[in-house]
């Protein structure tokens, strides 16, 4: 493990970095604390430090506020050393942001057990942001397909249209349905239901790029949003992802199915300021014409013939379809 | 038994303490003794000068840098007298601070003769 040691002092920072060797640390050691500062700020810097109370630049207190007003950065357990020892100077020490302090000369014993101490703070923030990652996953992806669950996926389609228009550029919409999947549910059971909802899921993220989305909208509906998507591209693209299931069977616990998808789409170029609740609405009603047409197939909606003059040209794909 | 070294109540550095702090390691010991050999003549000449000139500033910060070798040494009682130039310092008592001073230097005289007496024992 890393630690930092600051101190002006040659003799007392040699016998420090000896010390903390012999104990099995990786040692940085530093002068002052201008040096110190710089060190701790860099990225996967050390999480330990040792400073000096009195070194010229910033004394050890100094160090510690700088390391303190900084939230984002993983937590840096800080011992300050000091040959003072009043109460008065160790409450300051400790309200500058300290985690604990040691008085010169130190006794190596008691120095390896306080950093223990500073050891295990650090395994318990580790764990909690691993704990807190893990929460915010469950917090934003589904259970059982591991995609963007409809929170999430709501959230990042909505910012992606306000870039789509502000940089002029298309987001493709497609919302896709499982063809008769309450068919499987009822025949095979939900087992086998989940099994396919996984494979659908995972043969979706298989088509589409790595900077697009695809998220579980509800029970056997998908939403896939092809960010930055060329209109004249945006019906081949829905196509490949449409006969990703169709193309090949889907193995599951009682034997192959095969399924299919109906997918309604909307280009966001052509579809002026709406909200993302009647976005989706209106992608809803081109899914439905195309479970309408008899399923596994694509419908387009198009924007209402009352909406304004679009200030971007309608490409000519588009034109064309209307 | 003890080496004669320890047992002379007098040494102005504790022998022992220094090598229990480092780890019974000779040659970390020898190099901290060459530090101190560079690093503390030259701190007490500065500090001298900064008490001639009645610098409170300079005086406080260089008595500090002297305590802490010192006591890293294991030479505890030329690290108080050192401790007490600071606080003098910091106190902004300068009429003291010539006298502090002195009885530093004559706490640490014998300090570098008796480490030169012990590098050169250990290289025999």
């Amino acid at each position: 493990m890393k630690i930092l040691i600051a101190d002006d002092e040659a003799l007392s920072r040699r016998l420090l970095e000896k010390t903390l060797e012999r104990a099995g640390y990786e040692v940085i050691a530093v002068e002052n604390g201008k040096q110190a500062l710089e060190e701790l700020q860099k990225l996967n810097g050390p999480r330990l430090a040792l400073l000096d109370w009195v070194m010229p630049e910033f004394d050890g207190p100094a160090v510690c506020r700088a390391v303190r007003t900084r939230s984002e950065q993983a937590y840096v357990y800080m011992v300050l050393l000091t040959s003072k020892g009043s109460k008065e100077e160790t409450v300051l020490g400790l309200e500058s942001g300290a985690d604990d302090y040691l008085t010169k000369p130190f006794n190596a014993e008691e120095l390896r057990a306080r950093l223990r101490v500073g050891e295990r703070i650090l395994l318990l923030e580790d764990r909690l942001v691993e704990a807190r990652e893990h929460m915010r996953f469950r917090a934003t992806h589904d259970q059982l397909t591991s995609l963007l669950n409809r929170g999430a996926i709501m959230d990042l389609v909505t910012r992606e249209l306000h870039r789509s228009r502000r940089e002029q550029k298309s987001t493709v919409i497609l919302l896709g349905d499982v063809d008769h999947f309450k068919q499987v549910n009822d025949t095979l059971g939900h087992v086998i239901g989940d099994e396919v909802l996984i494979e659908i899921a995972n043969r979706l993220l298989g088509s589409v790029r790595s900077y697009d989305f695809v998220g579980r909208y509800g029970g056997e509906e998908f939403i896939v949003v092809l960010n930055n998507c060329d209109p004249n591209f945006a019906t081949g693209r829905a196509e490949e992802i449409r006969k990703s299931i169709s193309n090949r069977p889907i193995q599951t616990a009682k034997g192959p199915l095969n399924l299919t998808i109906s997918i309604g789409m909307l280009l966001s170029s052509e579809w002026g300021p709406r909200t993302i609740e009647e976005i989706l609405h209106d992608v809803d009603a081109a899914l439905y014409e195309a479970k309408a047409a008899g399923r596994n197939c694509l419908r387009v909606i198009h924007p209402p013939a009352s909406e304004e003059p679009l200030a971007a040209p309608v490409p000519q794909a588009v034109r064309l379809r209307r | 038994m003890n080496s004669s070294k320890e047992t002379q109540p007098e040494a102005a550095w504790n022998y022992a303490e220094l090598l229990e702090r480092v780890d019974n390691d000779q040659e970390l010991l020898r190099e901290l003794l060459t530090i101190f050999k560079e690093d503390f003549p030259r701190t007490m000449r500065s500090l001298e000068s900064a008490v001639a000139a009645s610098d409170l500033k300079n005086a406080a910060r260089l008595s500090h840098t002297l305590k802490g070798m010192l006591s890293s040494l294991g030479a505890t009682r030329a690290a108080q007298a050192a401790s007490k130039i600071e606080e003098l310092a910091f106190a902004g008592e300068t009429v003291s601070l010539q006298g502090a001073f002195d009885a530093l230097g004559c706490q640490t005289a014998s300090l570098l003769p008796e480490i030169d007496a012990y590098m050169a024992e250990v290289r025999r």
